[in-house]
């Protein structure tokens, strides 16, 4: 994927993240949280051109829960409020046990994507999300068992390592699809000379999404729709729309960043599109 | 604010699940939710997990709020100090 791509016509895939394991309504409380909520954001987010929709898992009282149960009653609140829109689970989960992290998977049918997060990320002073490669192993193989395409999260410069560790250890049907995350912590540092590296040093199999954390999520999806990536917008990981101002909805992100696309001339990917892209 | 304290072993002392505040320009929740009683606030859906101690995660480990409001000052903070 290069700037080739955006001059190439390459229509440009939104993911919508709309509600995230982190923050809830104590920090925006337009996020979605109850399945009921969760699918009439799905059909807000499509209808504003979405293709795909990241999806986390919360009790009735907001907080989390990996539950296949629950995953399930979100699909089926999902599918109901919408046309086509590609489903993809979380399967991250800071301080949850492997087993747990497995449990998105398994909902009937399974979602077309699932995240698969390449390695550790700082959480808070004390916390520390693992990821073993281990568990990537064992979450990449119950994706394949179910026919599921990962979506791999590259937190950082080292996790980049990861992806190619992971192509050598493991027979990735291709396209690969990576995420890009750019932010604090943890996170590549948040400029556009670390943008450049990040899709300069990918695999030539890679396609990537752009993932800017908080204020970073507008100029990140501008560059990721200019150098021919693919954006992630939504309040999991931004719950602002400008400086002070919390978001109205995820369908208020998602539009914004498709009008941008719109006005540097790169269509968006329906889901059909989408799924012609990602090889689904 | 209607706060409802919770009776179960290991969860943090300093956690309340609350319903609602009288503060105007709070949101108030259909079901009551984790509230910090240190920072006064509501918090986040993962910090419940370690308010909660549920999972892998223990407030008095993972939680630099608790660390802070003990004894024990929080070493992490003590670095960002100096």
């Amino acid at each position: 994927m290069s700037y080739e791509n955006y001059l190439g016509d390459e229509p440009l895939i939104v993911t919508a993240a709309v509600t995230g394991g982190v923050h809830g309504k104590e920090a925006n409380p337009n996020v979605p949280e109850t399945p009921e909520e969760i699918g009439r954001a799905a059909a807000a987010v499509e209808e504003a051109g979405a293709a795909v929709i990241h999806l986390h898992a919360r009790k009735s009282n907001g907080e989390r829960t990996f539950s296949t149960d629950r995953f399930q009653e979100i699909d089926d609140a999902v599918r109901e409020h919408t046309d086509d829109i590609i489903i993809q689970h979380s399967t991250g989960g800071t301080g949850a046990s492997d087993e747990d992290r497995h449990l998105p998977l398994r909902t009937d049918p399974p979602p077309e994507m699932a995240s698969l997060d390449m390695g550790p990320l700082n959480r808070y002073d004390h916390l520390t999300s693992e990821n073993t490669r281990g568990l990537v192993n064992s979450l990449y193989d119950e994706m394949q068992e179910r026919g599921i395409k990962p979506e791999l999260e590259v937190f950082n410069d080292g996790h980049r390592n990861e992806v190619f560790g992971l192509l050598s250890r493991r027979d990735l049907d291709e396209p690969v699809y990576a995420t890009l995350i750019f932010g604090p912590g943890t996170l590549t540092r948040p400029t556009p000379q670390n943008f450049l590296n990040a899709i300069e040093d990918l695999p030539d199999c890679a396609l990537f999404n752009t993932l800017g954390f908080g204020r970073h999520q507008l100029p990140f999806a501008a560059m990721g729709i200019v150098f021919g990536g693919h954006i992630r917008v939504g309040l999991e990981d931004n719950v602002y729309y400008r400086r002070g101002e919390l978001a109205e909805s995820n369908a208020q992100l998602v539009r914004r960043s498709v009008r941008l696309a719109d006005e540097l001339e790169r269509e968006v990917a329906s889901p059909a599109q989408a799924r012609e892209i990602l090889g689904l | 604010m209607i706060l409802v304290p919770i009776y179960q072993l290991m969860v943090c002392p300093y956690l309340e699940y609350a319903g609602a505040t009288d503060e105007t320009d709070r949101t108030a929740f259909d079901e009551p939710r984790a509230f910090c009683t240190v920072i006064d606030e509501f918090v986040q859906p993962m910090r419940a997990d370690i308010c909660n101690d549920r999972y892998e995660l223990s407030h008095e480990y993972h939680c630099e709020i608790y660390r802070e409001h003990t004894d024990g000052k929080d070493e992490h903070a003590a670095e960002k100090s100096e």
